[in-house]
């Protein structure tokens, strides 16, 4: 695999104060990148040093064996989607498209941009303001821009925030389309979780400018937490029995009630024995099912640890 | 096409559909031009000739510079201010060629405006006056070359101070500029003399003026770079 990202040991600092400190990470060619974190986290300032916006105060960070800050020419291979879409309000979507593309250097940019409204659903309205399109086509529009000229990386900044559910789906599937079929490598800024799992193969979680966690996001979940082993009664009025049953048995924590359903951590204890100690108090069990941690889950240790380690 | 001309081409484009600035450049242009004439051609013991030449020399200079700064508020600050600058700025254009870019696309239709001003002053004077004025030839080759030439430097280094300075810098800016300019529109003429006269060696020494800010401009924009106008973003 080839690293198309290379960031290390990078630190940026404002007027002294460290809003990076010594991340370093690399995205291969293909890989769609999730970068998360809260507000404030510097996941915008590491974008901006990759994208060559800001300078590093120290360390490196190469997009295509290139350094964007000094490389006009490189970054004609990187497409840019920010939180603002980018566009120009009065310019029809066409018109938007058709300028980006001449300063990418396609020269005759009609079949493109004619393919990426049809693609984005927008070649109804295409000659209207974009002034006049609801958020969700902004965005629509914002990575049909992104696209254009056909970059080997694109770079997304919160690309559902604001969203409404089905935009956000739309959106995903967009980024999903271009991994698979354009095989383009994606680096997507977001503290949208549930997005990021969906999507993402790995993932660098951020913390105060430091990197928390770094890995795929199957691992992530699998390694850093237990399973939840969640099981649906067939009567819900055996729940006290069933709860004095489990309380007491060893190789488990974590014991929750949510409507007919009972949820554990499995330390030890094995599932079927969950079973047949409900199975032979007299209980009933209608379903079981063993669940890895959500990303959420994930993420909200890591900032907590991360919070205690720091105070 | 070149790069430095499809932004410039966007820009016109942009600003043609910018029907409030455009209004208000065009009324400005419009009353200043019309009205300052005729308050100046009356009760002045300066030949009519020379007060028109005297019109067209310093009116049109500052109108023309005026609409050029109405068209930097949309083509630098307004992008600025909603962000889009920063898609631009990952784009593969140099920062010269933005700027370029950016200063062809106001010139253009402010050049036009200081045309539509010069037409209004001398058919407004000819009409005062009863008969047809035919400007210096000083004075014509100052409004078709060194105005232009002008305006592009005003908006250079409008557009540069802009793109430098941060939200609240550019408020301050823009008040001072809009005073300056109001007083450049009220006392010239009194600054200048009523016996002043447009001569060649004036308009050289005009021309060189806009030359050398042209070039102090361009020396200033070493000092502009991404991170500069990335970290004076609004929030």
């Amino acid at each position: 695999m080839t690293a198309v990202i290379e960031v290390a040991s990078l630190s940026k600092k404002f007027f002294g104060r460290c809003v990076v400190e010594d991340i370093s990470f690399s995205v291969e060619k293909g890989e769609v990148f999730g970068y998360l974190g809260p507000n404030g986290a510097g996941k915008t300032t590491t974008m901006r040093i990759l994208l060559g916006l800001l300078a590093p105060t120290s360390g490196r960070a190469m997009v295509l064996s290139s350094d964007l800050a000094v490389d006009d020419r490189a970054r004609g291979d990187v497409g840019v989607l920010m939180e603002n879409n980018g566009l120009y309000e009065r310019l029809s979507a066409e018109e938007n498209l058709e300028y980006f593309a001449r300063l990418y250097g396609i020269g005759d940019p009609g079949d493109r941009v004619a393919e990426l409204l049809e693609f984005t659903g927008l070649h109804e309205r295409s000659t209207e303001p974009v002034g006049n399109f609801s958020t969700g086509m902004k965005r629509k529009l914002g990575i049909a821009r992104a696209i254009l000229h056909e970059p080997e990386i694109v770079f997304f900044d919160e690309p559902s925030s604001g969203l409404d559910p089905e935009a956000q789906h739309m959106v995903r599937e967009l980024i999903l389309g271009l991994s698979k079929k354009e095989a383009m490598t994606v680096f997507l800024n977001s503290h949208n979780l549930d997005e990021v799992q969906r999507i993402c193969s790995r993932v660098a979680i951020l913390h105060r400018g430091k990197i928390q966690a770094l890995d795929t996001v199957s691992r992530l979940t699998e390694d850093r937490g237990k399973s939840v082993y969640t099981v649906t009664l067939a009567d819900p009025g055996t729940f006290p029995a069933a709860l004095d049953i489990l309380s007491t048995a060893s190789g488990m924590s974590g014991l929750t009630l949510d409507g007919d359903r009972v949820s554990m951590y499995l330390d030890t204890l094995p599932p079927h024995e969950v079973i047949s100690m409900l199975v032979k108090g007299g209980i009933g069990v209608n379903e079981a099912q063993r669940e890895a941690r959500s990303l959420e889950e994930i993420y909200l240790g890591v900032m907590r640890q991360a919070e205690g380690d720091s105070s | 096409m070149n790069r430095v001309l499809v932004v410039a081409a966007k820009e016109i484009r942009q600003l043609a559909r910018s029907k409030n600035v455009l209004i208000s450049a065009v009324l400005f242009i419009v009353i200043f031009g019309g009205m300052t004439g005729p308050a100046m051609l009356a009760g002045r013991d300066t030949a009519p000739e020379q007060v028109i030449d005297q019109l067209l020399f310093y009116l049109v200079l500052v109108l023309g510079i005026f609409a050029g700064y109405l068209f930097c508020g949309q083509v630098f600050l307004r992008e600025k201010q909603e962000g889009v600058v920063e898609t631009l700025l990952c784009s593969p254009l140099s920062l010269r060629e933005i700027w370029l870019g950016k200063v062809a696309g106001i010139v253009v239709p402010a050049t036009v405006l200081s045309y539509l001003a010069s037409v209004i002053i001398v058919l407004v004077g000819s009409a005062m006056l009863g008969k047809a004025v035919a400007p210096s030839l000083p004075v014509i080759i100052h409004v078709i070359a060194v105005v232009p030439a002008f305006i592009g430097a005003g908006a250079g280094l409008m557009g540069f101070a802009q793109l430098l300075l941060g939200m609240r810098e550019n408020q301050i800016l823009n008040f001072a500029i809009i005073f300056g300019l109001i007083f450049l529109i009220s006392f010239t003429r009194e600054l200048l003399g009523p016996s002043f006269a447009v001569t060649w060696e004036v308009v050289a020494v005009v021309m060189a003026l806009a030359v050398l800010i042209m070039l102090i401009t361009s020396w200033l924009t070493r000092f502009l770079s991404r991170e500069r106008i990335v970290t004076t973003l609004p929030d």
